[in-house]
């Protein structure tokens, strides 16, 4: 009997117990919004970007002069993140900080991190999703759920050199658009006198875009957005193969200038004349334009190359904001102000203006449409719409992948294997190997 | 007259006590700490460990292209070391010469030690890139670093390059200490050039020799980051992919802590190794004053 009673006792206590944590969880939590607060945000862009992100925040800190945010340019996307991984661990942490988009299923399972969506719902102030480009919003959206807040957003474009174009008796302003164009327009373009017309840096993100433009998958469980972690990548298919046949076979046959990895060699090669056509980051219009405008030349823009009768489209690449689960809930609060000023519509027109980085709000978009403002700059429209032409479909919202800095330099080892000599489906096989062991290896590291 | 001496008990801790201090916080804890989360794995963001005994050493080594990685690295390490002494002790030669403007002269070919690894990564850049590089715009040839072979020998020059003052300035100093009596009885008895070298000056320059033999090696293993990030960032196709490399991608950029401290633990014993190595074989052939 004694027992009994205890147990009920017990029963009685835990219940509301229970209930008040349950309740806590949805009630916003009373904070007071104009308590004087300083945040730290830490971001990737370099050069005149330091400027135009100081200029951005300075505005946000004139319209909520309580807040203070301390900006500061941390290196590279993978500099900044190892700088908060170890601030994380001695404790004093960015509220806001800035990463690559292959950084996100790593730092959704990362436990330092604060959803925007759960801090948007815990102060009350909502984000208009439906406002964002679809593919922007979908690639950070993990489950549901919003992860993180876009912010620079870009996609690779083919640029191309207009005057030699004409030239070499193509059409300028059609751009080539399926493997077979560019590959006929580079034997054109090498019999009008180029040595080898086209080029662009070594890098994984070019491949993968071009799977997504075959609709299909790069990892498994659906593209790794599902309910369990992606435990292989699936490269080595038929999507794969088509490719790096392609893109490699340019390369054997001399229409193809190998410039090794960086940012920084096929731009010059585009910008010196030395090629014709580059792909490149649709954030690159800025410098492209101005470089061939020097020489004299008119520059042009077009969509990725796809192989012919393929369906699907680009997925976005740049970054996003973050926001740690560090602080109190007043810098919290700040925290979620900042991010959401900076992907509000005035700051974003800045942002695109400055770089060629698209804006990501449909509103943003309007109003430059309104200014005139691609009338004189089509060739910023171009990424737009390719983004926009691009079907909703899991392929397309971009692959999510722990280990996808790392599978990056597998894979770009593999295109140089395949340069020297290796069949493609072999090297591709061999990398999805590779990859497969460090996704294992990661997946069991992150559960511990 | 009367020495003055000091309490030996303790004044000589209070004075070795702020480098040891130092040491302690910058070199003895970080490496003890190293070789500590080499038998574990790591959360690449919480930190939070996991005993894994020697899981991460077997991983490593059952890995082909770490041992890829091994191999190259110690060719790479053999072709700078020879290389290097070559190149610097014929140039201190030359620059012991007496002709006019000899300062000048030193001070051109000793600058490239004040530059650090990734400026002197970028002069190359300027010359080999395949882009608009001036050796590849002078030669036709511009396949210098997307071609395996010509980009290992160029990371190589470079690493040679980079380290050429340093040597110098040890082989000018051993040099001033070459008698010249002893030359100059020696070429009364009928010795050549050649011999006087070789029987004499290289006899007084071994020390300084094995000397830079040493630090040589642990140049070409730890200090060949900088170059390599920035010439070919391991490529093409890892040829270029030498352990501290493979190492700095492994922490930085893969987050694999575990993995990388069992490959900086074996790269501190394989230093260790070869240091000890070298003064039980090669110190025996070094003739100290």
């Amino acid at each position: 009997m004694k027992r009994i009673v205890i147990l009920l006792l017990v029963v009685t206590m835990l219940v509301p117990a229970l209930f008040a944590a349950g309740k806590e969880e949805v009630k916003a939590i009373e904070v007071d919004a104009n308590a004087p607060v300083t945040i730290d945000f830490w971001h990737a862009m370099s050069g005149t970007r330091i400027e135009l992100i100081q200029g951005i925040v300075d505005e946000f800190m004139k319209e909520n002069p309580n807040i203070t945010v301390n900006v500061q340019y941390t290196g590279s996307y993978n500099d900044t993140l190892n700088k908060v991984k170890s601030a994380v661990k001695a404790g004093n942490a960015p509220q806001v900080f800035h990463s690559y988009e292959i950084g996100t299923l790593g730092l959704i399972n990362s436990g330092i991190i604060t959803p925007v969506d759960d801090a948007a719902k815990e102060f009350n102030l909502p984000i208009n999703w439906d406002d964002f480009f679809t593919p922007v919003q979908s690639y950070y959206k993990y489950q549901g759920k919003h992860y993180s807040m876009p912010f620079n957003s870009s996609t690779p474009l083919i640029y191309y050199n207009k005057t030699m174009f004409k030239k070499a008796g193509l059409d300028p302003e059609n751009p080539p658009k399926t493997y077979a164009d560019i590959r006929n327009a580079a034997v054109a373009l090498q019999k009008a006198g180029i040595k080898t017309p086209v080029t662009w840096n070594l890098h994984s993100w070019y491949f993968e875009q071009m799977i997504c433009l075959q609709d299909a998958p790069f990892a498994n469980n659906d593209n790794g957005r599902g309910a369990e972690l992606p435990t292989k990548v699936l490269i080595n298919g038929e999507a794969g193969k088509k490719v790096l046949d392609w893109w490699v076979g340019m390369e054997k046959d001399g229409l193809f200038l190998d410039v090794g990895p960086g940012w920084s060699n096929h731009r010059a090669a585009f910008v010196s004349g030395e090629v014709a056509m580059v792909m490149s980051s649709s954030s690159d219009v800025n410098l492209l334009t101005k470089g061939l405008k020097e020489k004299g030349w008119e520059m042009g823009t077009g969509y990725i190359p796809r192989p012919e009768g393929a369906k699907g489209g680009v997925a976005i690449g740049g970054g996003s904001l973050w926001m740690t689960n560090t602080g109190t809930p007043e810098q919290q609060l700040a925290a979620i102000k900042l991010i959401e000023y900076i992907s509000s519509d005035e700051p974003q027109i800045k942002w695109h203006k400055g770089t060629g980085y698209f804006p990501v709000r449909k509103t943003a978009m309007d109003k430059l449409k309104a200014e005139g403002w691609f009338n004189e700059n089509p060739n910023y429209l171009t990424a737009f719409n390719q983004l926009l032409d691009s079907p909703e479909t899991l392929n397309t919202a971009g692959a999510l992948l722990g280990v996808f800095p790392e599978a990056r330099s597998i894979i770009q080892a593999a295109i140089q294997e395949c340069y020297a000599g290796k069949p493609v489906q072999q090297a591709l096989d061999e990398s999805a190997a590779k990859i497969n062991a460090a996704i294992t290896e990661w997946n069991s590291v992150i559960k511990q | 007259m009367k020495q003055s001496t000091f309490k030996a008990d303790v004044l000589p801790y209070v004075l070795l006590l702020p480098t040891f201090i130092i040491l302690i916080v910058f070199l003895f804890y970080p490496a003890l700490e190293t070789f500590r989360l080499s038998l574990f794995t790591v959360h690449p963001f919480t930190g939070a460990e996991r005993f894994a005994g020697l899981y991460n050493f077997k991983n490593i080594f059952s890995n082909t292209e770490y041992m890829h990685s091994f191999g190259i690295s110690f060719i790479f390490t053999v072709a700078v070391v020879l290389l290097g002494l070559a190149f610097s002790m014929m140039i201190a030669l030359l620059l012991n010469e007496r002709i006019k403007g000899m300062k000048y002269y030193r001070s051109f070919l000793i600058w490239p030690y004040a530059l650090s690894p990734a400026i002197a990564g970028a002069l190359f850049n300027f010359l080999f890139n395949p882009a608009n590089g001036i050796i590849g715009y002078f030669t036709g040839f511009r396949t210098w670093l997307t071609q395996g072979s010509t980009a290992f020998l160029i990371i190589i020059l470079a690493a040679v390059w980079k380290n050429l003052g340093y040597n110098i300035v040890f082989y000018l100093t051993a040099l001033r200490n070459v008698p010249r009596d002893a030359l100059e009885a020696a070429s009364i008895d009928g010795a050549g050039p050649l011999r006087r070298f070789f029987s004499i000056t290289f006899a007084f320059l071994s020390p300084t020799t094995f000397f830079l033999l040493v630090m040589n090696t642990t140049y070409a293993y730890f200090s060949s980051f900088g170059l390599i990030d920035v010439l070919t960032e391991g490529g093409p196709a890892r040829s270029t992919n030498l352990l501290i490399y493979q190492l700095y991608r492994d922490f930085f950029v893969n987050s694999k802590t575990g993995y990388a401290a069992a490959e900086s633990l074996v790269l501190f014993l394989l230093v260790v190794g070869i240091t000890v190595l070298q003064f039980q074989t090669t110190e025996k052939k070094v003739h100290y004053q």
